[in-house]
């Protein structure tokens, strides 16, 4: 069926940019509402998000214990450490979407060809809809988690200029996240396990991005794998940017620069893949 | 009342069968789901290598010792996770969907029947083969020498974890009766049970105390760990009525789920 | 036997209000209601009989089902089948029921059809020789055999109420409840599994309690009705019972020399007012009439008068127009003072 509604949809005269983001509107608004149905799903991802938080600031505090007041391994403070690890969680909070399963599901049951009967992309449709569910983490779990801590343990208080670089930051890894999560969602077009892909892709990103252990304690080969893979950019980026770990303007336009590469390198992976899957389904009569 | 245990215990054979059969059948999932965990566990591993990288003891814990309870966790949970599984499934979506039925009109235990839908998850082997060659080797490199009655007790201490695993699931997949889906309590739940992975001591006063007494998952594997490995008796000996204490509570709330099932849907 | 005693189940349903700011507003405060699905409702179905469950959507019956097999717990009364009640004794009371609910399956969704029956067996105790003949019997009946080693998740809808079915019936129970049984098969398979059920009644004596929306399912299958509305029992008895209460009855006949078909139905309807006559295939004439207001035996004496019959024949009334007319209008229903018992109904 999608093979008969492909070239239609793009024969038709494009819309504006403004009507067209309007047409996925109702995704965003529809992806909120479905979630806000299960409001005990923010308090236990919040509960989630602290215990991870949890694990990794006090086994980090314990290595940090007895480190000198100029600062222990890798230059970090025990307040910089902790600060670290917990904005690492929030990072990862916004970053929990949930596309990878949705898409996952939606390939595996057939709706996605459902989807291609609609005049619009499905995967935009997933990224507006995608949107809310990060706005609403942010605000209703990665807050209160940061609250919690900061009654525990000691942070250390950024500059507002970091601030700022990494709240832009924070956007490009949001979108980094959902093109991460969309790829290994499309793994449903190949095999029926995704539950195993997308448990390896958590451990990967999670330990890639320096969520786990900052890049700048890991050993040499290990930091130029990391540096050069994209999750760099979902957590490791930010947070450099957040604690000041950078030097001068070009610093900081580096870390933005493969961030942006990466999405630009990523959309157009995602997109690719998604037409060779799209005639897969094809064969595969929909 | 003995023949109806003897008649699940044959059951349960034969659906362990049933089960074994099944993974020949799904011969790739199995070797996705298996690799997936070893890649787990090997990050996990590489973590407490680079912690230690910069220090040589933390909370009084050495590299081998810190190894030694990452590979013990996962005895009980893997044990856990080989029969227990299909209670993900509770959680997530067969009250959702009004599916919880079909082990009511079965003649036998309505959680047997629910359990044995999924014996033998594969990843709970991979998790007991990797618990062990961990436990083995970082023993060896720590020259342990348990003895005799410790040798004997490993089996109950393994038991009596993966019961409490057991019990903290199907409570929170229990919830599942009241809240239609009970899948984010869960995860939360076994997020919780990631703590059991590492030293109790490097935690906050208040977290430790949650991680004893009211998720109990200290005593699947710090508290073993801690006997193992020194043999202080401390806490250990709270293990059986702790392991009990959250399994009768656990049943407790199946039941009453089970009693206020509502099968929606028309 | 199925003894049902004031039968009460209750609801709690949380209202959700529509679009986003209800949503926002549902995860701060929640309005719940009650809903009474079952309200007191008693009935008592005999062993042996094949009792159709009747009413439209919203009457019920899916609930007050749940509650016989044990699925759900009442809020008032009890329920007993063949002794038991069973949400009390789930397991006792499983051993002798088999249960399909045509939107759900209970079979083992990664396994094949012969996988899952073997469960089945082992699970129900099924012995050798029962195990044997049902296998052979769903083999002439059902073409269990064309399922194959699919996986039940990959099989049609068709496919898998067949299996449904046969799992149902597996271990002889003495009661089978079924919920939509045909739902999704076509014309040859419908008439496979009400041949099935009738055989296995037939040999076995089972209970039947079936709900269907296809009327052909009930009056094939079944020989005596249980018809509920907004949750209580609005009638109970034979089929022929129910059917006897039709408001209008029906007569076609063939009659030989004039007048023409046309002329014929117009003379019979200006003749006999509130009479419509229409022709039928054939040159036959169907006549139809409201019991209240004329007797069989009036509208037959007019025809044979009137006519030179050659051939004449009474159709049993439609059991479709008979239950629309309940649905529509519990209320103006005559049955709907109680529980009506052989014989009451329209002129004989």
């Amino acid at each position: 069926m999608s093979g008969v509604d492909v070239p239609e949809r793009e024969g038709t005269p494009r819309p504006s940019p403004a009507a067209r983001v309007r047409h996925y509107l109702p995704f965003a608004t529809g992806g909120l509402q479905s979630l806000l149905r299960y409001r005990s799903t923010f308090v236990t991802t919040g509960v989630t998000a602290a215990a991870g938080a949890a694990v990794t600031v006090f086994l980090w505090r314990a290595v940090y214990a007895g480190s000198p007041p100029g600062g222990g391994p890798g230059g970090f403070t025990p307040e910089g450490i902790t600060t670290y690890l917990l904005m690492a969680q929030v990072l990862q909070v916004l970053h929990a979407n949930r596309v990878d399963d949705e898409v996952a599901a939606e390939v595996y049951r057939g709706d996605v060809a459902v989807m291609l009967v609609r005049p619009v992309s499905y995967p935009v449709v997933r990224f507006f809809a995608c949107l809310p569910v990060v706005a609403a983490n942010a605000v209703l779990v990665g807050v209160p988690v940061l609250a919690l801590f900061a009654l525990i343990v000691p942070l250390t208080v950024p500059r507002p200029v970091d601030v700022a670089l990494f709240l832009v930051s924070t956007a490009l890894s949001v979108l980094l996240a959902f093109l991460v999560n969309l790829l290994t969602g499309m793994t449903g077009f190949v095999t029926t396990n995704t539950w195993g892909v997308r448990m390896v892709k958590q451990s990967v990103v999670a330990f890639f991005a320096g969520q786990l252990v900052p890049l700048a304690l890991m050993p040499g080969p290990l930091a130029a794998v990391a540096s050069a893979l994209p999750f760099r950019g979902m957590v490791d980026g930010p947070l450099t940017l957040l604690l000041g770990r950078y030097d001068g303007v070009a610093g900081a336009a580096d870390v933005l620069a493969r961030q942006i590469g990466w999405a630009a390198g990523l959309t157009l992976l995602g997109a690719v893949l998604w037409r060779a899957s799209l005639s897969r389904l094809e064969v595969l009569g929909g | 009342m003995t023949r109806t245990v003897w008649r699940h215990v044959r059951l349960a054979f034969f659906l362990g069968g049933v089960g074994l059969h099944r993974l020949s059948a799904y011969r790739v999932d199995f070797v996705l789901g298996a690799g997936a965990f070893l890649v787990r566990v090997g990050l996990q591993t590489a973590v407490v290598g680079l912690v230690f990288r910069q220090v040589p003891a933390v909370g009084g814990w050495t590299y081998h010792e810190v190894l030694f309870l990452l590979g013990f966790s996962l005895l009980p949970r893997g044990l856990d996770h080989l029969f227990t599984d299909q209670l993900w499934e509770l959680g997530r979506k067969l009250v959702q969907r009004g599916e919880f039925y079909r082990y009511l009109v079965r003649p036998v235990n309505p959680l047997f029947s629910l359990l044995s839908e999924r014996f033998f998850h594969p990843d709970g082997l991979g998790e007991l083969a990797v618990g062990a060659v961990l436990v083995g080797w970082s023993g060896n490199e720590l020259g342990l020498r348990p003895t005799p009655l410790q040798w004997a007790v490993v089996p109950l201490l393994v038991l009596c974890g993966a019961l409490i695993h057991t019990s903290v699931k199907l409570l929170f997949a229990s919830l599942s009766f009241w809240t239609v889906t009970s899948l984010p309590s869960m995860y939360a739940a076994s997020q919780v049970s990631e703590f059991a992975a590492y030293p109790l001591d490097i935690y906050h006063p208040s977290l430790r105390f949650l991680l004893t007494w009211v998720l109990p998952f200290a005593f699947t594997s710090y508290v073993p760990c801690v006997y193992l490995l020194t043999g202080a008796t401390g806490l250990v000996v709270w293990l059986p009525l702790v392991t009990a204490g959250a399994f009768v509570l656990a049943l407790t709330v199946w039941r009453r789920g089970v009693n206020a099932y509502e099968m929606t849907g028309s | 036997m199925i003894v049902a005693e004031n039968l009460v189940k209750e609801f709690r349903l949380t209202e959700r209000k529509p679009g986003l700011v209800g949503s926002l507003s549902t995860l701060f405060t929640r309005e719940h209601r009650i809903v009474r699905a079952v309200d007191g409702v008693s009935f008592t179905i005999p062993a042996g009989s094949k009792t159709a469950y009747i009413g439209a959507n919203g009457a019920g019956k899916s609930t007050t089902i749940k509650m016989l097999t044990g699925i759900m717990t009442p809020t008032g009364g009890r329920c007993l089948v063949r002794g038991i009640e069973p949400y009390r004794h789930r397991q006792a009371n499983a051993r002798s029921i088999g249960v399909v609910f045509g939107q759900r399956s209970q079979l083992w969704w990664d396994l094949s059809v012969p996988d899952s029956f073997r469960i089945l067996r082992r699970i129900y105790d099924v012995p050798d020789p029962v195990y044997r003949r049902n296998l052979a019997l769903y083999r002439d009946l059902l073409d269990i055999d064309a399922l194959g080693t699919t996986p039940v998740r990959q099989l049609s809808l068709g496919q898998r109420m067949r299996a449904e079915i046969a799992a149902s019936l597996l271990h002889d129970p003495a009661v089978v409840f079924w919920d939509e049984p045909t739902i999704g098969l076509d014309m040859v398979l419908k008439d496979a599994v009400r041949h099935l059920v009738n055989h296995v009644h037939r040999e076995l004596g089972t209970t039947v309690v079936l709900t269907s929306h296809d009327i052909a399912d009930i009056a094939a299958i079944c020989d005596s009705a249980l018809v509920v509305d907004r949750g209580r029992v609005v009638h109970q008895g034979s089929i022929r019972d129910l059917l006897r209460t039709a408001e209008r009855r029906s007569v076609v006949f063939d009659h030989r020399g004039g007048p023409d078909p046309g002329h014929a139905c117009a003379r019979i309807e200006q003749e006999l007012p509130g009479v419509s006559a229409s022709p039928a295939e054939d040159g036959r004439i169907k006549v139809d009439y409201p019991v209240d207001r004329f007797t069989s035996r009036q509208v037959l004496a007019f025809l044979l008068e009137r006519f030179d019959l050659a051939d004449c024949y009474a159709p049993e009334p439609d059991l479709e127009d008979v239950l629309r007319r309940i649905y529509a209008g519990g209320s103006r229903s005559p049955l709907a003072a109680g529980v009506a018992g052989p014989g009451q109904g329209g002129a004989a």
